[in-house]
């Protein structure tokens, strides 16, 4: 098909047109209202990273018949005050059955409460012959180079895709719509982010997969956005920008509401699932990945094209005034 | 453009296939000869799970004998294990280190099929934690134990040794090629390996390459070597070559290494979280399906199709499929990267979902409906897509096994401040959005394209309503 009949195409512009543009309160709303959340989560809950970002304790005891590692997990939790995670394992060279409980640093496990907690744990599972085996301090060095270096894998990520974005929405001024698709991008991360520290889930290396999944579909999510600004922008050239933007919007709502539902229906599920059978520790995964993906259905819709359209006017504002 | 026109028998050719190939990977091919099971193809379940979700090995080294390994030594022995976990494609893996009580601890899942657990037989996978060292001569010495040990003095140990890498290359008198091993030596090895080999040259006192007690090569110097750069030949074939080079490449261990324990572990996420997160998965795409059907009818079918395409794809290339990227360790990440990918398959089939519905109500014929609509649809899959292997790209070479094509570039610009480390969780996660993505392209588009279009020529699916247009 030649470009010139693209242009003849007849324009078909929804019935009713949603006026997205002039949501700005609402997003700024939104933005402070999940800022606020944040920093009062953070303050109150606290934000706990994992032994291999923080280092810590591995304390392996022995054991005899059965043990339930999350009854354990909860005892040391009464004990200790906060979550720590529990493993079984069986050695073959001493040839007992072992527990192993890792400690973060922050929990402050002198060698006095160390002996503190042994004697409570084997008082309350007495019948297990508790036995201390091993204990090792872990260095977080790796863990937190680690963590450093995902932080920049992501920021050049996300540079690499405002350079392709540029590129292939030069005909819509393709920088400034890369940018603002980044920060719609910001804000989805921090929504991930505040519902793991709200819910008080450990920053572990789940943590990072929810955030980079997030990375994926946010900016997947976005991008269709601009891509049906993008084709409008040929076929009605005279529209002004927030016309476009309400339209190309309002044709998008449907196939954003539908991909989200299935999407989000799927982290649901998970969600359930992990939560009916018991699997808790899967939660820190699905329940921020799904508010993740919430926020990335809105601020795909609203965030990205808004704040978009706003510096797209105020530069042209500054643009006439120059003149 | 299309070469041939879209028939009707296209449907079912693409069907076919893609039942075909869903079929055999997660069935694989294997053959029972007696007890022995030869793999061709490997299926589901040949696929190496995750510590986090089946459990594995925990092994705590340190330094054999006295040995007082200082911080920088026990941290790049600690690197040298990552690398060594990473090029085995057990991508998942825990590894921590006490400076304290000089101790690495590693946490690796089991190798696949391993039944009896034996923690003992998948510590050796780790390779060699003996020592390497360079010295003059070959002279050894009985000592206490009555061991015979190498007496010569040192020149290089494992720290000292950049890289090692089997080579092919033309002789000294450029008429014909032979195997070699070439070395590349530290900053710290260059200059004492100049001095030696400056020491030696011409005589017939060889350097000798030794593996804790075992002379593993004893090339004569040939020349004074001074800028680090080193080749060992001699009377080397393509295997023998890799072999001494992976030896000293695994054998660059700062110290040796012995465990002091070993046991297995319980699955991070609890035993039997494999089962939630399939039982889960099927919900979820049964919900997927019955969605798609109720709302795209005809195409939504299509796309249901070409969604269980998508998933054997990643399957897959998990199993290692494709000869150019190696199977991987599947974790919660790597499930993270399969969900991101079959979601945006999803995504693409609504995108052109709406479409042909949109171009069925400008009034268009059911034909050109549906190739404007693939058509318009696509640059938006396109650049949806495009973006994700950007980011696949770039997450496999900052975490990726430091040879790889990717890291060599990443890890010299934008990761320059940090080691050539390999993260396999992160790098899983990469692995399978990326095998993801290209399975996109081929089944959720193009595989789907053609089923639509295919469809539509039959007299019975030629109603408008089929594929969400008007009643009229």
């Amino acid at each position: 098909m030649s470009k010139k009949k693209t242009q003849e195409e007849v324009v078909l512009t929804p019935k009713k047109v949603y006026n997205f543009c002039s949501k700005k309160k609402l997003i700024l709303g939104v933005v402070i209202a999940v800022l606020v959340v944040f920093i009062a989560g953070a303050v109150i809950r606290g934000i706990h990273l994992a032994i291999e970002f923080k280092g810590g304790t591995l304390i392996t005891y022995t054991y005899q018949g059965e043990i339930n590692t999350n009854d354990v997990a909860s005892a040391v939790k009464d004990i200790v005050g906060s979550t720590v995670t529990v493993r079984t394992g069986e050695s073959l060279d001493s040839g007992g059955k072992q527990i192993t409980i890792s400690f973060t640093s922050d929990q402050g496990l002198t060698v006095d409460r160390q002996t503190e907690l042994t004697t409570a744990l084997r008082e309350k599972f007495a019948e297990n012959d508790l036995e201390i085996y091993d204990s090792n301090d872990v260095n977080p060095a790796s863990g937190r180079e680690f963590l450093l270096k995902c932080l920049i894998a992501v920021i050049f990520a996300a540079f690499v895709v405002i350079i392709y974005i540029a590129i292939r929405f030069k005909n819509i001024g393709g920088w400034s719509a890369g940018v603002c698709s980044i920060f719609a991008l910001c804000l989805d991360l921090l929504v991930a982010f505040t519902a793991t520290v709200v819910c008080k889930f450990n920053i572990d290396s789940n943590i990072v997969a929810v955030f980079l999944t997030i990375l994926g579909y946010s900016i997947n999510n976005t991008i269709v956005i601009y891509d049906r600004i993008r084709e409008n922008r040929k076929l009605m050239p005279k529209a002004s920008l927030n016309e476009l933007i309400n339209v190309s919007c309002t044709q998008s709502l449907t196939r954003s509401i539908r991909t989200s539902i299935t999407t989000i229906g799927t982290m649901l599920v998970v969600t359930i699932v992990v939560m009916v059978t018991g699997y808790d520790s899967l939660l820190s995964f699905s329940v921020p990945l799904m508010m993740g993906l919430i926020s990335g259905t809105f601020s795909s819709l609203f965030v990205a094209p808004v704040t978009w359209s706003w510096w797209m006017n105020k530069r042209e504002a500054k643009g006439k005034k120059s003149k | 453009m299309t070469v041939k026109k879209t028939g009707k028998k296209t449907f079912f050719i693409v069907v076919a296939f893609i039942a075909l190939f869903a079929v055999i990977s997660v069935l694989g091919i294997d053959k029972l000869y007696g007890d022995n099971r030869t793999t061709y193809v490997k299926g589901v379940d040949d696929i190496r799970l995750g510590i986090d979700i089946k459990g594995g090995v925990d092994v705590t080294f340190g330094p054999a004998g006295e040995f007082d390994a200082n911080e920088d030594q026990l941290d790049s022995a600690t690197e040298v294990i990552k690398t060594r976990l990473s090029s085995l494609g057990i991508t998942d893996n825990e590894v921590y280190s006490d400076t304290k009580s000089d101790r690495i601890i590693v946490r690796f899942p089991w190798k696949v099929g391993e039944t009896n657990f034996d923690p003992e037989s998948a510590v050796k996978e780790l390779g060699e934690m003996a020592e390497l060292t360079f010295r003059k001569g070959t002279d050894t010495t009985t000592d206490a134990d009555g061991n015979e040990v190498p007496s010569g003095e040192i020149v290089l140990v494992g720290d000292d040794i950049a890289s090692a890498r089997s080579a092919y290359i033309p002789t000294d008198d450029g008429k014909d090629y032979e195997y070699v091993v070439s070395l590349e030596l530290n900053s710290s090895g260059k200059d004492k390996f100049a001095e030696a080999t400056g020491e030696l040259m011409g005589s017939s006192t060889p350097i000798s390459i030794w593996m804790d007690n075992t002379l593993i090569s004893a090339p004569t110097v040939n020349s004074t070597i001074t800028d680090g750069k080193a080749q060992i030949t001699g009377s080397f074939d393509a295997d023998s070559s890799k072999k001494l080079a992976d030896q000293i490449n695994s054998g660059a261990l700062p110290f040796k290494m012995e465990t002091k324990s070993f046991r297995t572990i319980s699955p991070t996420m609890g035993e039997g979280s494999l089962d939630a997160i399939l039982l889960a998965a099927l919900i979820a795409f049964i919900g997927i399906a019955v969605y798609m059907v109720f709302l795209y009818r005809l195409p939504g079918f299509v796309a249901v199709i070409a969604l269980c395409g998508q998933v054997a794809g990643s399957i897959a290339a998990i199993t290692g499929w494709f000869g150019f990227m190696n199977g991987s360790t599947l974790t919660i990440p790597g499930i993270a990267g399969i969900i991101l990918a079959v979601g945006m398959g999803v995504d693409a089939n609504i995108i052109t979902g709406e479409r042909i519905k949109e171009e069925l109500r400008t009034g268009k014929s059911l034909d050109a409906a549906i190739k404007i609509a693939y058509k318009r649809a696509f640059s938006a899959i396109l650049d949806g897509n495009i973006t994700n292997v950007i980011i696949a790209v770039i997450l496999m070479g900052a975490f990726g096994v430091p040879d790889s094509f990717f890291s060599k570039i990443l890890n010299k610009t934008i990761f320059f401040a940090f080691g050539a480390t390999a993260e396999g969780v992160v790098y899983s996660f990469g692995f399978t959005l990326l095998a993801g993505v290209i399975c996109n392209f081929i089944f959720g588009v193009f595989a789907s394209r053609l089923m639509v279009t295919s469809l539509s020529k039959f007299k019975c699916f030629k109603n408008r309503k089929l594929y969400g247009g008007d009643t009229k």
